[in-house]
């Protein structure tokens, strides 16, 4: 695969990185260094065209620069319990129509990649902010990073959008816990199921470390397993929100220990931090603090614990009355958010370039995803990228009805 | 016929949606047939969508023509802009008022052009209609006076 892969690399100048939201097209591209002669890229293209967008390459922790912009395949299996719930809808639709995942590989990714594999975990856990445009490729390499470190045998704490948390919430219990706040039971046991897919293996290694009352008759002892915690939560629904609380606190208590790393992953924390949709029964509207599943999420995402790291993703998308046009952090967070993860590391993920777009390109062609006769020429290539401007989500909403 | 009200933006993507969910449905088949009818399944929409419309379309119309103070159905020639017209009506008409009330048109849509595409489904069968009742009124085509 190296040499082909430095045979590529003339041709795969032309891979893109794109790591699109792209329902169901996360590649990897590999690109092969430009050194190589044109001749030898005549040559390689009719030897292996799938080799021009696509790598061998399936081990994220192997993935370097020479990697940038193509498209590595993510085993079904791995996608089914990494990412119960995780990928965007229209991904997951491209996945069902392809039978394959296949990401992109990218340079924030590549990036946040480095930095993870180079983290000290005696030091707090550090945060990474990933940014940008509406359809850039934020929730995708949030992905990326997950199935890395789920390779790595991390344990992975991941929220796939924290907006869904602060709108349209069917049924509001007043939490037993503490009586300012609210509970949302459905959330929180889907969310527990989820995660119960995802880490099954940690769930009975890790023992909690303090007695927890969940009534007069029910309580769960120190030293009992998570997964019973777990447990506990799906099967009683009401007591779910706290079954969240409760994982969340071991987790944060533990990960300093060193048994296991922990990943916080949350996509569109911005919800954190600014209004919801919800009302009580009196029609005053409710903060996020009130909420006890976002009060404990806040806490987790505060760097005063160590073992791991917290990669977190801006989203516009589904966040509440915030215009737009606004993708920076500042916008987006507002004062107290930023001012709440102050100390972080801010990673812009931009639109395509045109080595990616390419790459994208060639990706659809190989799966036959362009049916219209003009897609496949130079002068529909221009017109794509003219329509989309390299916006791997406008690309994929093109492609779609071509 | 599909814009209400001069949303175009709407019908645009109604278009695009159902064009889309006419490619992703192909590509299931496609996947699921063996290697030898794989040549045979059609994945391009806009072939799909064109050839489904040139299935639907009637040959022969009928018109109201008075005589003797009795109104005769009467089987008429129509013009090709007429057949294309009568086509696209039907289809649409079809999926707006035959479908379930939570679907979508779209995703209905596109059910009616890929049977249409095959000629079986409800707009072909009122084509086939139309072509009978003329052949039944045949013996009034004297009436036409053009």
């Amino acid at each position: 695969m190296d040499s082909v892969g430095t045979m590529l690399k003339g041709v795969a100048s032309l891979v893109s990185r794109v790591r699109k939201l792209d329902p169901g097209h996360l590649r990897l591209g590999t690109q092969a260094p430009q050194s190589l002669a044109a001749q030898l890229d005549n040559q390689v293209s009719f030897e292996s065209p799938r080799a021009i967008s696509c790598t061998n390459e399936n081990d994220p922790a192997k993935h370097e620069e020479k990697h940038e912009g193509l498209h590595y395949n993510l085993p079904l299996q791995d996608v089914k319990t990494v990412f119960p719930h995780g990928l965007p809808p229209r991904y997951a639709m491209q996945m069902k129509t392809f039978n394959e995942a296949c990401l992109m590989v990218r340079k924030p990714a590549l990036e946040l990649l480095h930095y993870l594999k180079n983290t000290n975990f005696a030091h707090p856990a550090i945060r990474y902010v990933l940014y940008g445009e509406k359809g850039t490729g934020k929730t995708l390499s949030l992905c990326h990073i997950i199935h890395f470190c789920a390779k790595q045998d991390w344990l992975i704490l991941h929220i796939p959008d924290a907006h869904l948390w602060v709108k349209n919430c069917r049924d509001l219990l007043q939490s037993t816990y503490n009586k300012q706040r609210f509970d949302q039971p459905l959330e929180a046991s889907v969310w527990l199921k989820n995660f119960k897919t995802t880490n099954e293996r940690f769930l009975s290694q890790i023992k909690i470390q303090e007695k927890y009352v969940w009534n007069k008759r029910e309580s769960i002892e120190k030293g009992s397993s998570l997964g019973e915690v777990v447990e506990q939560g799906i099967t009683r629904v009401r007591n779910a929100t706290d079954a969240v609380g409760i994982v969340l606190k071991e987790l944060k208590r533990q990960s300093s220990l060193g048994i296991f790393r922990l990943l916080v992953a949350v996509d569109g924390v911005n919800a954190l931090w600014g209004r919801t949709t919800l009302k009580r029964e009196d029609k005053s509207p409710i903060a996020p603090e009130e909420l006890a599943l976002i009060h404990n999420l806040r806490k987790m995402v505060r760097n005063d614990w160590n073992g791991g790291a917290i990669v977190l993703t801006l989203s516009q998308t589904g966040s509440l009355f915030k215009p737009r046009n606004a993708c920076l952090p500042q916008e987006l967070l507002g004062k107290e958010g930023f001012d709440a993860l102050d100390p972080f590391i801010p990673i812009q993920v931009a639109n395509y370039s045109p080595k990616e777009f390419e790459s994208c390109i060639q990706y659809y062609m190989e799966n036959s995803w362009l049916q219209h006769e003009k897609a496949h020429t130079e002068e529909g290539k221009k017109e794509l990228l003219f329509l989309s401007n390299g916006n791997p989500g406008q690309l994929e909403r093109l492609c779609a009805y071509l | 016929m599909m814009m209400k009200g001069g949303n175009k933006v709407l019908a645009r993507s109604l278009m695009t949606q159902t064009l889309e969910a006419v490619k992703r449905k192909q590509f299931e088949k496609f996947h699921a047939a063996a290697s030898e009818e794989q040549a045979n399944i059609e994945r391009n929409p806009y072939t799909i969508f064109h050839q489904a419309l040139k299935n639907c379309e009637p040959v022969i119309g009928l018109a109201p023509i008075l005589k003797g103070g009795r109104f005769y159905q009467v089987p008429v020639p129509l013009s090709d802009r007429r057949r294309r017209f009568l086509a696209m009506k039907w289809m649409i008409t079809e999926c707006r008022e035959k479908k379930h009330r939570r679907m979508l048109m779209p995703e209905k849509l596109s059910k009616e052009l890929l049977e249409a595409f095959h000629n079986q489904g409800p707009v072909v069968k009122r084509k086939h209609d139309l072509h009978k009742m003329a052949e039944a009124n045949r013996a009034l085509a004297h009436y036409r006076w053009w």
